[in-house]
């Protein structure tokens, strides 16, 4: 296996574009930060004598952990729910819908509609239960609102997983005497491990790299690392201060990375589910009646809260002026139709771009990392993080400082953008499929070689096709990234090429509040569309059932 | 295999895109104006000499760092419409270049660079803006002195931007300064007590606008345009001042060092500083205040400067001790 004439080509390939797209940038800004004719420490001089740095550190590593186990264990039992509880189909799709919402949030809008709801004079603290003297800004807040953001990452990720957790394995726990908990405990949750581990990587280095939600919710009393390096760049006008503190945020993702793997390593053993043999199509009966209500009524607290912050966010698009004039009207829709058209068209596209490039760059990075040994791969699993667990507003500028002048002078093009989303957003397709490929076993892969398969011909014949529901998170991730991101693009968008994105943070800037959120529809109603056609696509190419994993809608 | 194929995929694909629309005469601007006020003036240009102004709205400090990072291959021709303490930092980063437009000696001298590295395109003051509706729920009148909202009535009511951020923090800052007689330790115990009230410091300059027009705090300390725009929305705001005055900040123009477009950029910016454009700035309702003299404001605005005591800002000092007054900001104020 390992002498394989196409595995290497394809490392090398790989390695070399995340060398070229996340280690040449990233370099290029460590030596503007440490170089100043000389190697020089300038940049940290000004950040030490700062208690809110120090105190940043440790914030960061808290909210992190917070929001990674609160976030996994929501997606957990949204993932139980979905593939465990026998939910009638329309229960489950609508489920599926709601879910991806809070990661549909462009920028800011998640955390605003979030004070709408819970604020001091929020719908549901204020004209609700009454209550006046709420604190939404801190700790708590913050945890909340990137929780909601990013809980979904998780559910994808878990669902995958636990589709492919045979019913039959848990027939067997049962037929040999054992109570529901106890399979649960010792059958179900032990051979989902890769999964909760990668969704926790996932959940927190998103929350690592999330500056926006902090600059809104956490106020001055938790101050977190990216929002800052973001203050130091933007508001004290320090670059290379503030890309100091984003490369101290290499620290709390290595952690991460750590964790996760000692997580998965600790448990040891083989997490093997899915295997050549098929036994008979059992019915799943592993969560009692009592389980899926007590599931059901927490995640029905959840899909509400979400509901509400969506709902307010339409309310606000199809009123003159939320709280002045609540007039129904339809001209922020015309705005988006007339003038943002371009905008619309230009997201669209490139994100449509992004889909497949880096969906396949997604699984086969995926794939090489859990399938095949080379040296450094370690390595290149944690280099490609980086740009995921760093701020944007950071990427954004290692990507200018590196691709404004020849030779790579990319800047002003879409294809930086493309790359810049490929390169940042791929990760949770990455690391779905390692989850994914932890429970398959590599005999599959051995038959197709033993029969004369070539590596390349057994990837796309037998591979692809069972980490499908990997590729299809993966790619639904980064679609939905594609359309909302913002914090590195602002520093990559150029003249020809606007963003929807852009005209959201310009609507919230500029109290057009009902524009922002009309474009927001906007984009979640494109990606309700292009998830469900992506999964059409996805039932053409491959006869094969994706079972319980299908993703929204199609499936 | 796969990888391949997907690469030459993006390759073409960034091929087709990548080729933008070619113009013959195209300035390119960087503004941190929101679009709504800028785009109206760059309009205005093009009708009347048919250059295409193609501008990125960024935050100042975004604005600052892309054009920073861009500094060997400069991308932008001018910087147009972003908060003075942005151009001292960009004249220190060595990103622009003097410049002194023909009308230079009309315009007055704290409303410029000393050396003509930046000039103001508009002045633009601080105010109060306060939810009626929550004022006539608590009994209370406008505030009219800073001291008026150390009243305890405002516990957690007021937002203002936080001191990291550009702009509308440090005019906070400079206004108590001055209005407290340039008495630093008097500024910064101040301060303090109106932390007291404070509900949370929002992280961008205008960012309280939303939340006191929403009924989520009652009292916001921001700049004119943000209390304009929210009462032309139909939001029932009252704006005031306070009597010992506020700080007048400065919204400036600049040329950028090595601009491709050297020769469009200069007629542009001497066509900012004519009466013709800085008329405008009323006719398309900037809500700020124009920078020659005998250009026509705006009568909402100038009903409401007759109250304001505007008091001059020294620029040269504000470049000195900016830094200086954040970090006593973040070591006093904000930490408990």
């Amino acid at each position: 296996m390992r002498r394989d004439p196409v595995v290497a080509p394809a490392v090398l390939l790989v390695w070399g574009a995340v060398a070229l797209f996340v280690l040449y940038p990233l370099g290029r800004l460590l030596v503007l930060t440490f170089w100043n004719d000389g190697p020089s420490l300038d940049a940290v001089r000004g950040l030490v004598g700062d208690w809110t740095h120090r105190a940043a550190l440790v914030n960061s590593l808290l909210l992190a952990a917070l929001v990674g186990i609160a976030g996994t264990v929501l997606g957990f039992a949204f993932a139980l729910l979905a593939v465990r509880a026998n939910l009638p189909r329309w229960v489950s799709r609508a489920l599926d819908a709601v879910v991806l919402l809070p990661l549909i949030s462009p920028p800011f809008t998640a955390a605003i509609a979030l004070i709408f709801a819970l604020g001091p004079r929020g719908l549901i603290s204020y004209h609700v239960f009454g209550l006046t003297r709420v604190s939404i800004y801190g700790l708590w807040g913050t945890l909340l609102s990137e929780t909601l953001t990013y809980f979904p990452i998780a559910y994808l990720t878990l669902k995958a997983v636990l589709a492919n957790v045979d019913a039959n394995l848990e027939d067997s726990a049962f037929s040999l005497g054992a109570r529901r908990w106890r399979v649960f405990r010792t059958v179900t949750l032990p051979l989902t491990t890769p999964g909760v581990a990668n969704a926790f990587l996932l959940v927190s280095a998103a929350s690592l790299a999330d500056f926006a939600t902090p600059l809104i919710l956490a106020g001055t009393r938790f101050p977190v690392l990216p929002t800052q390096a973001f203050l130091q760049i933007t508001g004290l006008y320090d670059m290379r201060g503030g890309a100091a503190l984003c490369f101290l945020l290499l620290v709390p993702a290595l952690a991460v990375f750590a964790g996760q793997r000692w997580f998965t390593e600790r448990r040891g053993g083989t997490f093997v589910t899915v295997t050549g043999k098929v036994g008979a199509v059992t019915r799943v009966k592993s969560l009692s009646p009592a389980a899926v209500l007590g599931l059901a009524a927490g995640c029905g607290l959840v899909v509400v809260l979400v509901l509400v912050c969506y709902l307010l966010i339409f309310a606000a698009s199809i009123v003159r002026g939320l709280g002045a004039d609540n007039s129904l009207s339809l001209a922020h829709y015309a705005h988006v139709f007339s003038g943002g058209l371009k905008a619309v068209r230009d997201t669209l596209l490139i994100a449509a771009i992004c889909m497949p490039v880096g969906g396949l760059f997604a699984v086969v990075l995926g794939f090489l990392v859990s399938r095949t040994q080379f040296p450094g791969r370690r390595a290149l699993e944690f280099v490609a993080m980086m740009n995921y667990a760093l701020p944007g507003t950071i990427v954004g500028i290692a990507y200018l400082v590196a691709f404004n002048d020849p030779p790579l002078a990319l800047t002003g093009t879409a294809f930086i953008l493309v790359v810049c989303y490929v390169f940042r957003y791929s990760l949770a397709g990455t690391r779905a499929t390692s989850a994914v490929l932890a429970q398959i076993d590599p005999s599959i892969e051995e038959a197709s070689a033993s029969l004369g398969a070539r590596r390349d011909v057994t990837f796309r014949r037998v591979v692809l096709p069972l980490i499908r529901p990997a590729l299809l998170a993966g790619m639904t991730v980064l679609f939905i990234r594609g359309m909302t991101a913002i914090s590195a693009t602002i520093f990559l968008v150029s003249l020809d090429w606007s963003l929807v994105t852009v005209r959201i943070l310009e609507g919230i800037t500029n109290l057009e509040l009902g524009q922002a959120s009309a474009f927001s529809m906007v984009v979640i109603a494109l990606v309700y569309l292009a998830v469900f056609v992506a999964s059409l696509a996805m039932r053409r190419l491959n006869a094969g059932s994706l079972g319980q994993a299908g993703t929204l809608l199609g499936g | 295999m796969g990888k391949a194929r997907h690469w030459l995929a993006t390759v073409c694909a960034a091929a087709v895109l990548g080729a933008g629309p070619a113009a013959a005469e195209t300035l390119n601007v960087y503004t941190a104006w929101p679009e709504s006020l800028s785009q109206p003036i760059f309009k205005a240009y093009t009708a009347k000499t048919g250059v295409q102004v193609n501008f990125i709205r960024l935050s100042t400090g975004e604005l600052i760092a892309r054009a920073t990072a861009e500094r060997n291959n400069p991308r932008a021709d001018v910087i147009w419409g972003a908060p003075g303490d942005g151009f001292a930092a960009a004249k220190e980063a060595g990103i622009i270049e003097p410049y002194r437009p023909p009308t230079w000696d009309r315009i007055p001298a704290e409303l410029k660079d000393r050396e003509g590295y930046f000039t103001a395109v508009a002045k633009n003051t601080l105010v109060f803006m306060s939810n009626a509706k929550l004022l006539q729920e608590k009994g209370l009148k406008p505030p009219t002195s800073w001291n008026d909202l150390l009243d305890p009535a405002y516990k957690g009511q007021i937002q203002t931007a936080d001191a990291r951020t550009s702009g509308t923090a440090l005019t906070r800052i400079l206004s108590i300064y001055y209005a407290f007689g340039r008495d630093e330790t008097k500024t910064f115990d101040y301060q303090k007590k109106l932390h007291q009230n404070v509900q949370v410091y929002t992280k961008s300059g205008g960012g309280c606008t939303i939340p006191a027009a929403l009924g989520q705090a009652i009292v916001c300390i921001a700049h004119m345009p943000d209390a304009m725009e929210a009462k032309k929305k139909g939001y029932d705001m009252v704006v005031t001042f306070p009597r010992e005055g506020v700080a007048a900040v400065i919204e400036g123009v600049a040329l950028v060092k090595g601009a491709r477009n050297r020769e469009l950029a200069t007629k542009f910016i001497d066509w900012t500083f004519s009466k013709d454009m800085q008329d405008l700035l009323d006719k398309h309702q900037v809500y700020m205040l124009p920078t020659l003299p005998d250009a026509s404001i705006d009568a909402g605005v100038a009903a409401l400067m007759k109250e304001a005591k505007l008091l001059p800002v020294d620029l040269v000092w504000v470049g000195k001790n900016r830094k200086r007054l954040v970090e006593r900001w973040v070591n006093e104020v904000i930490k408990e």
